[in-house]
């Protein structure tokens, strides 16, 4: 063994019993030096705690809040109440935002405008919006999961909840923990990709939160791949410095510090020669990877003309496969523009019109190079949109606020049964019912899951399992707690699992 | 983001020599040994937090030995009755249960028993219990710099080592200089230190960087990671927040000296002072500095409590070492503190006046108005002693009681305008005229003010109640009155229970924590760690201290010293400790120098690092305070993910001097800080931070060989170099000497001479290219020099300048 490889494993060993207890670092430690993060051979999808299902995940984030009412869940019977105002009962007292509380016209019930089709799919078939003609087609592919559900109810604090397990800033992300468990896989590109599409709504905020380390160490954050300037950044030389110019200057550097290490010993110091050359190769493997030249004309007929143009959602996607041949573990594309409180429809047809071609180009594109079954493709966003009206209602216009209660994830590949809908909601798509039609509350609880839903936390628990991580045992002690992605929350939903 | 540090094979071999090996026959120490076994691997069913009155408790010697019907869990007059020794030495019914998350291990299990049969005596957590100088008999020194070596070297001793060799002067002057002011020595300084033979040599150059401006600016950084200063709101638009004006005031009270405890006190209640000044309101900042948002559908209710969350836990991060985060929702698992604490803690920020939704606005009220940056505060303030010696003079006492009592009622401000009227009884023609002078030159001062958010009480206070499991809607119970956590002492006597009760507690010389946590922030800056590791975290669940006698003197002697930050940085530099070279030792394992058996090293903050390069290349400004400043930064970034109302989606660079004024005035949008500063670890500074991590990554080596600015300076450096020496011999010289405060060794000379005959003759041949490279950057390019020269000096300085012999303490 090398003195860099054992340095990296001395590294790693800080790292994980640095603040975890030694019981759980040690089972830790042992899949990480075990296997992932050094393995020799980096195509066993060996995982941390368990065989992982998952080698890779893709994480198709659409940023505030996609109205299932108009996209997943169909809902016949809010036809006929159009315009009365939604029951009681159906709310239930349930807490609404500042603003739609108080709206003069009150709560009034709006049935989407979109036609559902039912495509066929391994189960009884799954109801597919106009607004999704692409998704459609691959609707054999996908778990579709209408009973999601979280308790925050504005965009920060919610998406800060799905991305990071907590409302309040502070706390790692998922792909930092993600990172943080199963290392690289790769030697020349960034481990965790982050990539911000384009969009004609770009109307949350993005956060460094989502894709930061809390209190991990940082380099476990999420490095963005963008299509502004330099796709990593700073990855380009300055003006009047070539390659072969940055290969002499790495020489002088690597003996410098040589020199260095010699005098002082610290293998922190051979480690960052190392980084150093990793620097050099990223150099020519990032444009390697950005260079679309290579790719067939049937692939853009796949994912449509739109994926010439960087930094659309389409050529995120591609990058996304890109990213995913050559290694890197984990990727996440941020979609914005989906709060649709006014205008839902013109602003929804554009957002779907970004995205849909795409994604399900993605899944047949990685379906066809044989790669979904070790990649979880995972769609949504942090919260649905509520049944009623806010603002004003009329057959062609209306808008929805934000609803924490019930809204619509989908998943594919690493894993995952394909071709099946899981959990449902009543005719308001508004609250999760059982298969019978009664309205359940499922809490957020360490130790009672309800069946038939999908907790935030359940969702990001299940996503670790597929990876090959216990997500309880995947802890960082600090603050003298040994602190986890889904808190003291979350259970693996097997019924998900192939 | 803290550093990871500990490695398994260290600790295992320490904890099993200092517990087991080394003294047999020594009593079990419960604070240190038992406490933190029952703790990590009891605790969590048999903690504090125990639900159910029925369950066995393990918490207390009383609940331990309480009767369970027939036998105790501890019993001291029949040890081997104990039912805790019965489980967890049993194979059908253990303790922990097999499916339990922890286990107990042998070593822990046989101190457990030791303990039982010893009595199985309790006793509080270590830092819970007040500190005290309490000596070993062998110490024979009384200051704190001796004090320290002492007590180093008797660890040292007992692991059968000595100190390591003195670092040598050029190196310890470098390390020195970095510590306590962020920036190598200047080269006269240097050079001044190199000559001076005499004793106090060191210490007079110690004294000297402590008395630089610049020590303020270097110290203030870690205390702005820890309060979470930033310069926008933070949540959804993240708008622009004007608080800078704290930011200065920090810088000022450290370079001041203020002492620490008032230090503390100003901050958080410095308005319920008896007529505060204009600093104790600025000071107050500190409550003020939570994220908030006002996004649209927000409710005020939850951003009020959740506002409050982020102080109780800021505050016990910061100052008491644990965050109480797990005490929001139920009563904590490990340590004693209950959940009605922690609302109680809360009704202390629950009364501030500001709304709980911040309007998206710049002057998120209540705001004071004061001097924008440190020169306009040094204007103010020489004006303010102006008139105080103006009004001094004044005799009052041949005027009428009138007017006598109205003069002595009025504020400062109030009786300048009184002397400067035309009809003013008490003034002289001449003091008349000065104080017209003065108070015109006093409104024209004003004009400038700037904003700073500042921290009010509510006239009635807001009702506190207790949350249930942290939901803002789920009040329960009685209101609560603003107490603190028992374990921790009461309230003093006679104080108020508000900010200002709180502050007094907090200060107070009872107080068994904060000195603590502060003295290890201070050691943990000077020595890269601290002697508690985990600076954030002196619950329970926390590290031991390294060296617990060392820490609880360092503790008294900080409060013995009147909190004198000063005192302390300077005889923690002034230590053998501190001197000792830093190699790698072969003669011990000791990868993370837990025994301080060598010098700090460490990669140095992404702040420094900038200002390292602008310092070298005469390229900083040394402007102090005002508006953060905005650096180049790559196109884009903001406005790819800010909301389009947001007030910061665009990033505009500064022009001129304000991009070369010192990292610590790096604007700070809270979700998009700077990259060079995350890149290099900075916290985004949403939560607060007591320990950066310092990685080492492939972006880093991109950022600084790549960067505009880190080029600008690189090649400004090698103008200077160009300039100001005859030779590349000498040139490199002086570029190692600022960089690393000494000449090269020779196979660096090499490698640089190398790098420079190639990039020379690549382009004198390319001459393009090299105008190309001397072009980075908006600083001027000085046309007398050649470009081809100048960019081959550019490549060697930036090579240099990314090199550990300059990104490195050593």
């Amino acid at each position: 063994m090398n003195p860099i490889r054992e340095h990296q494993l001395m590294m790693t060993r800080r790292q994980l019993f640095g603040r975890s207890a030694l019981g759980v670092g040690t089972a830790a430690m042992a899949g990480l030096m075990g296997r992932s993060l050094f393995a020799e051979d980096s195509n066993t999808p060996e995982g941390l705690h368990q065989a992982a299902k998952a080698k890779r995940v893709i994480y198709l984030f659409m940023s505030g809040g996609p109205s299932h009412h108009d996209l997943w869940d169909y809902k016949p019977k809010m036809k006929e109440m159009s315009g009365q105002q939604l029951p009681d009962h159906v709310r239930n007292g349930q807490r609404v935002t500042g603003m739609t509380a108080n709206q003069k016209n009150g709560l009034p019930v709006a049935p989407t405008k979109y036609k559902f089709t039912k495509q066929e799919n391994n189960d009884q078939g799954v109801w597919v919006s106009e607004l999704l003609p692409h998704t459609a087609k691959v609707a054999k592919e996908l778990c579709v999961v209408h009973s999601t559900f979280t308790e925050a109810i504005n965009h920060d604090p919610a998406i800060t909840y799905i991305q990071t397990g907590s409302q309040i800033p502070g706390r790692p992300s998922l792909g930092a923990w993600l990172s943080y468990g199963l290392g690289t896989m790769n030697e020349d590109l960034p481990h965790y990709v982050v990539m911000h599409a384009k969009t004609s709504f770009p109307e949350q905020s993005l956060f460094n939160r989502l894709w930061g380390t809390g209190f991990l160490p940082s380099d476990h954050q999420g490095i963005l791949l963008r299509s502004q300037g330099d796709p990593v950044l700073y990855l380009s030389n300055p003006a009047g410095v070539s390659r072969n110019d940055r290969r002499h200057q790495l020489d002088a550097l690597a003996a410098i510090n040589q020199a260095q290490y010699e005098r002082f010993g610290d293998p922190e110091m051979l480690s960052r020669i190392q980084q150093h050359e990793m620097a050099y190769r990223m150099q020519s493997s990032v444009p390697a990877l950005m260079d679309l030249t290579q790719e067939s004309e049937e692939t853009f007929a796949l994912y449509g003309e739109d994926a010439r143009q960087p930094g659309t959602f389409a050529a995120c996607c591609l990058n996304a496969r890109r990213l995913a041949e050559r290694g890197v573990r984990n990727i996440q594309i941020f979609h914005r523009g989906w709060d649709a409180h006014g205008n839902l429809p013109r602003e929804h047809e554009s957002q779907c019109k970004d995205i849909d071609q795409g994604s399900a180009a993605l899944i047949q594109d990685l379906k066809r190079r044989g790669m979904l079954e070790d990649t979880l493709v995972i769609w949504g966003g942090e919260f649905g949109r509520t049944a009623y009206c806010q603002g004003n209602l009329s057959a062609d216009n209306y808008g929805r606020d934000h609803h924490p209660r019930c809204f619509t994830v989908w998943m594919a590949g690493g894993g995952i049964k394909p071709g099946i809908t899981y959990g449902q909601t009543d005719d308001y798509g508004y609250n999760i019912v059982d298969a019978d039609g009664n309205t359940l509350t499922p809490q957020p609880s360490k130790e009672k899951w309800t069946p038939g839903t999908m907790h935030i936390h359940d969702l990001n628990a299940t996503i670790l399992h597929l990876l090959g991580i216990d997500h309880t045992r995947l802890t960082y002690r600090y603050q003298g707690r040994d602190f986890r992605l889904t808190d003291v929350h979350g259970h693996v939903l097997h019924d998900l699992i192939a | 983001m803290p550093r990871c540090v500990f490695s398994l094979a260290c600790t295992l071999l320490l904890m099993v020599s200092s517990l087991l090996l080394a003294n047999p026959p020594q009593r079990v120490d419960f604070a240190r040994e038992i406490l933190p076994i029952l703790s990590d691997k009891c605790f969590v069913c048999h903690g504090p937090d125990t639900q159910d009155d029925s369950e066995l408790r393990l918490d207390s010697f009383e609940s331990a030995t309480s009767d369970r019907g027939g036998y105790q869990a501890l019993n001291p007059d029949e040890p081997g009755e104990s039912d805790i020794l019965k489980r967890i030495f049993s194979e059908d019914d253990p303790m922990p249960p097999i499916d339990a998350e922890k286990a107990l291990s042998a070593d822990e299990k046989k101190l457990l028993r030791q303990w039982i049969f010893e009595g199985g005596e309790y006793a509080k957590h270590w830092s819970f219990v007040k500190p005290e100088k309490e000596l070993p008999k062998t110490v024979t020194a009384t200051d704190l710099s001796n004090v320290i070596d002492e007590l180093i070297g008797a660890k040292l001793e007992s692991a059968g080592i000595d100190f390591a060799p003195e670092a040598d002067r050029a190196t310890l002057a470098r390390r020195a200089a970095l510590t306590l002011t962020g920036l190598p020595p200047e080269p006269e300084q240097l050079a001044s230190f190199m000559e001076d033979s005499s004793e106090t040599a060191f210490e007079a150059y110690v004294d000297r960087l402590i008395a630089s401006s610049r020590f303020g600016e270097h110290q203030a950084r870690y205390w702005l990671d820890a309060v979470r200063y930033g310069d926008t709101h933070g949540l959804h638009l993240d708008n622009r927040r004007g608080i800078y004006p704290y930011r200065d005031w920090v810088v000022r009270a450290i370079n001041d000296n203020l002492p620490i405890d008032e230090f503390i006190r100003w901050q958080l209640a410095g308005d319920l002072h008896q007529n505060p000044n204009l600093a104790q309101q600025l000071a107050t900042g500190f409550v003020r500095m939570n994220p908030t948002t006002s996004e649209g559908g927000a409710i005020p209710a939850e951003f009020q409590a959740k506002n409050n969350f982020d102080r109780v836990e800021t505050l016990g991060t910061v100052l008491l070492g644990m965050s109480f985060n797990c005490a929001r929702c139920h009563t904590h698992k490990y340590d004693p503190i209950t959940q009605k604490e922690y609302y109680q803690l809360f009704a202390f920020f629950n009364s501030t006046a500001e709304s709980s939704m911040d309007g998206n606005s710049y002057e998120y009220g209540p705001i004071i108005r004061a001097p924008k940056d440190q020169a306009a505060w040094i204007v103010w303030d020489t004006l303010q002693q102006e008139i105080e010696e103006l009004c001094a003079q004044v005799d009052i006492s041949t005027l009428g009681d009138d007017i006598q009592q109205q003069w002595q009622d009025a504020k400062l401000a109030q009786r300048i305008s009184m002397l400067a009227s035309a009809d003013a009884t008490m003034a002289t023609e001449e003091s008349r005229e000065r104080a017209q002078q003065l108070l015109a030159a006093l409104k024209e001062v004003e004009a400038n003010f700037t904003t700073s958010l500042v921290a009010k009480d509510l006239d009635r206070p807001r009702k506190t109640r207790l949350l249930k499991r942290g939901e803002y809607n789920l009040p329960a119970g009685d209101a609560l009155q603003p107490d603190v956590p028992a374990v921790m002492g009461g309230l003093p006597e006679d104080a108020p229970r508000n900010r200002l009760g709180l502050a007094q507690w907090l200060t107070s010389r009872e107080h068994p924590l904060v000195a603590r946590v502060v003295a290890n922030q201070l050691w943990q800056r000077i020595f890269s760690d601290g002697l508690v590791r985990t600076p954030e975290d002196f619950g329970l669940q926390g590290e031991q201290p390294t060296h617990p006698v060392l820490l609880d003197w360092l503790a008294v002697e900080f409060q013995d010293s009147g909190w004198n930050r000063k005192h302390m940085l300077r005889e923690m530099v002034l230590s053998r400790t501190f001197r000792q070279d830093s190699s790698w030792r072969k003669d011990i394992d000791d990868p993370e120098n837990r025994l301080f058996s060598r010098g700090p090293s460490y990669r140095l903050d992404a702040e420094v690092l900038r200002d390292i390069g602008l310092w070298a290349s005469h390229l900083l400004d040394p402007h102090m305070g005002g508006e953060g400043i905005k650096p180049y930064q790559p196109g884009g970034m903001w406005l790819a993910m800010a909301h389009p109302a947001s007030n910061t989606k665009k990033y505009e660079r500064d022009q001129g001097q304000r991009l070369y004024r010192r990292s610590l005035y790096v604007y700070w949008k809270r979700t998009s800080p700077h990259p060079m500063m995350t890149l290099f670890d900075a916290p985004d500074r949403e939560s607060s931070c007591v320990q950066r991590s310092r990685t080492n990554t492939s972006l880093q080596s991109l950022g600084l060989l790549n960067e505009t600015q880190r080029i600008e300076m690189s090649r400004k450096l090698a103008e200077r170099l160009i300039k100001e020496r005859a030779n590349d011999e000498e040139r490199l010289d002086l570029l190692f000497s600022l960089l690393a405060s000494r000449n090269p060794t020779p196979s660096e000379r090499v490698a640089c001479e190398s790098l420079l005959e190639t990039m020379r003759k690549r382009y004198q041949s390319q001459e393009k290219d090299a105008t190309e490279l001397v072009s980075v950057g908006d600083a001027n390019r000085d046309p007398a020099l050649s470009p081809a020269d100048v960019a081959a000096w550019t490549q060697v300085a930036v090579i240099v300048l990314a090199s550990d012999t300059a990104i490195l303490l050593y």
